[in-house]
């Protein structure tokens, strides 16, 4: 690789975290070097064999628990041409239902958030109850053949765990703990109840909901389009893990690239995390080296005293990213005091374009007030600026998208720092071909 | 042009990167005797293993100027290592920083003091071996503004009057002190490469703002640096040499 040093990073022992998040490597899955062939990110046909095979079997994430915590309270989203009510019930149990009246397709409500007694369609006020339950047809006499005769909404899966709501397209689907599994055990100790949200961004990208699951995928790209970062985490020095149909990759923060020289004073960025811990960087007398060991030292010893509860978490928690992706589409970069988080939905139709949500908790000290919630921006690329990093993945996308529509460029050439993706394409393989299945012409 | 630099001995203080590091090999090349430091023990024996290829005597040893009782034992330690003093050059900075009353100390102990302490330590030996060099570094943003107001930059200034200060009530001893204030320069570890990765925006409009369109490297300040230490500088003393390749605007009457 091309590095200027040789790097051995400090981690944690596992065996001493015998209840928190499993940190011991996982054996790589032997996975091969064929090239993923393109189509899948551009064709019609590969994103129908998506839908019908994949997008319709999972679990998908569907809001977070705390924005709707009270009977009636609702949260409608959608993934590819469905949209789907979330509805939280009189005996604190949510409901899942297609947001579609049965009299003639209308849209029971858009996207969004909201607290409603019952659903009534705008079209003909056909309306349903907080369960789903018809509860009045205006003019039910003049249909002589009746009410729809199962009364209700159709209903989807759903269910809760770690803070999020959950639901499936498909009525036969395992339990959610099961689809899950093992990820509660690996970001339970988070515990993401404690953390509020404070940003909750949509953005339209011109790419496949596939190439942005990559782009958070990987590390590879740091010195390609996030240069700075290099004095802000080790890129080279992670652990790539591959669990179940999920992964994740375990990145020291407040460190050194080894691509790079270390600096003699302290990067404004490692500054930054130092003042957030409530160090003074001024009184630092250690080497650059030793921040991040420092970091996590600090905040063992000062994390209680500030209303933090790191008990759950080992030390390197306390200052790396432990990326997970949660199959198919939901990335988390997760940290002791805030979880940044994405959510890539497919376009209803377009192969070549998607919905990227951006979700960004913090934690809420103890005795500190929970801050009101942040309004939801919606907004098309390039409008308006998501942050230095993500602006930097953000610009490089469509260029990707339409680099892959070249009739030359036959499929991804992907490495071993990239295992994370060729895994999230073998478990894509896995639905939409079945278990090893032999891929069918896609294109 | 010969420097006359054959067997004079030269304790640098921060010759581990940078400048520092740069003069310390110029000044081995041309025969002196060297003791150095700097924080990272590891560092010290790094350089001294390059400077010692010159075969030169060269010592050192770790040390934190920001500890005074430890850093004047390094002091007293090279005197004697070397056995005497003839030039002297203190480049350990505490660096830059804003927002911290922190800062302020750091650069008074370290910045400034550093140097103090150097010169008290080795005016001595000079004295007793009938005069010698010290060469103080202080920066261009001393005279400019650059990364706002900073102790960084208001105690580096200081040393150019303690500087010319000196060089009058040393002159009869033959003691030369002069000053250098160097522009941006740019290395591997250096700060600028750190800014050339972190804020490349930045960093491309401060290359604009030079008279060539490139910063310095530590070799081009440390030929300067090297020059007002040697006795080809003897004329030179309570000068201020800025050597930033045009970067400043100030005309320097």
């Amino acid at each position: 690789m091309d590095i200027k040093r040789k790097i051995d990073v400090i981690r944690v022992n596992p065996e001493d975290w015998p209840n928190g998040t499993p940190a011991g490597k996982i054996p790589d899955p032997e996975l091969g070097y064929d090239l993923i062939p393109v189509e899948r990110y551009t064709s019609d046909a590969f994103m129908k064999l998506e839908w019908d095979h994949m997008w319709t079997k999972v679990w998908l994430l569907g809001g977070r628990s705390d924005d709707m915590p009270n009977p009636g309270d609702y949260i409608c989203t959608e993934i590819g041409k469905e949209s789907v009510l979330i509805v939280r019930q009189e005996d604190g149990s949510v409901r899942a239902f297609p947001n579609v009246c049965l009299h003639r397709g209308n849209r029971l409500r858009p996207e969004g958030l909201g607290n409603a007694e019952n659903f009534r369609c705008m079209y003909h006020h056909w309306t349903y109850d907080r369960a789903g339950c018809i509860t009045r047809i205006p003019d039910l006499d003049t249909f002589p053949q009746g009410a729809p005769p199962e009364g209700k909404l159709p209903s989807y899966p759903c269910g809760e765990w770690g803070s999020f709501v959950w639901y499936s397209l498909n009525p036969d689907v395992e339990p959610l703990e099961t689809y899950l599994d093992p990820m509660q055990q690996h970001l339970g100790p988070y515990h993401f109840e404690r953390m509020a949200l404070v940003r909750d961004v949509t953005v339209e990208w011109d790419c496949n909901w596939k190439a942005a699951v990559d782009a958070f995928s990987e590390t590879y790209h740091v010195q390609g389009i996030h240069p700075q970062l290099q004095w802000y985490l080790d890129d080279v020095n992670i652990q790539i893990d591959c669990v179940g149909k999920h992964s994740r990759y375990l990145v020291p923060f407040a460190a050194i690239s080894p691509r790079v020289a270390v600096p003699s004073s302290i990067p404004p960025a490692i500054y930054d995390i130092m003042v957030k811990a409530g160090m003074d960087p001024a009184e630092y007398e250690g080497r650059v080296t030793d921040i991040r060991r420092d970091v996590q030292l600090f905040k063992r010893k000062h994390g209680a005293a500030q209303g933090r509860d790191y008990s759950e978490l080992n030390d390197d928690q306390l200052t790396d990213d432990y990326h997970y992706t949660i199959f198919p589409n939901v990335s988390l970069n997760v940290h002791a005091d805030d979880v940044m988080m994405f959510r890539m939905r497919p376009h209803a139709t377009d192969p070549d374009k998607m919905l990227y949500d951006v979700w960004v908790f913090e934690l809420v000290p103890d005795g500190e007030p929970w801050p009101d919630r942040v309004k939801h921006r919606h907004f098309k690329h390039g409008e308006r600026s998501i942050g230095q990093v993500l602006d930097q993945d953000a610009y490089n996308l469509p260029t990707v998208q339409k680099g892959m529509h070249a009739d030359s460029f036959k499929g991804l050439w992907i490495g071993d720092q990239e295992l994370r993706i060729r895994h999230f394409h073998k478990v894509i393989d896995d639905y939409v071909y079945g278990p090893n299945g032999k891929p069918r012409d896609a294109g | 042009m010969d420097l006359g630099l054959q067997g004079k001995k030269a304790i640098i203080v921060g010759a581990a990167r940078g400048i520092g590091l740069a003069t310390a090999e110029i000044l081995a090349r041309e025969g002196c005797d060297l003791a150095i430091t700097a924080r990272s023990a590891d560092s010290v024996k790094d350089a001294v293993a390059e400077l010692k290829r010159y075969g030169g005597n060269v010592v050192g040893k770790a040390c934190n100027v920001k500890n005074a009782d430890e850093y004047k034992e390094w002091l007293q330690w090279a005197v004697a290592e070397l056995g005497g003093c003839d030039i002297l050059i203190p480049f350990a900075s505490a660096g830059g920083g804003q927002g911290s009353e922190k800062y302020w100390s750091n650069a008074f102990e370290v910045d400034l003091m550093g140097p103090v302490r150097a010169v008290e330590a080795v005016l001595p030996s000079m004295v007793e071996r009938g005069g010698g060099a010290i060469v103080l570094i202080a920066t261009t943003s001393a005279g400019e503004a650059m990364g706002g107001a900073q102790a960084y930059n208001a105690l580096k200034a200081s040393l150019v009057t303690y500087g010319k200060q000196l060089g009058l009530q040393h002159g009869k001893d033959k003691i030369r002190v002069n000053v250098v204030s160097p522009g941006p320069v740019e290395f591997e570890g250096g700060n600028w490469d750190m800014i050339k990765g972190t804020m490349e925006k930045f960093y491309q409009s401060q290359l604009r703002q030079h008279p060539q369109g490139r910063m310095g490297t530590p070799d081009e300040i440390a030929r300067c640096i090297v020059f007002m230490a040697s006795p080809a500088a003897n004329w030179c003393n309570g000068s201020h040499l800025v050597v930033d390749g045009g970067f400043t605007n100030r005309t320097h009457f």
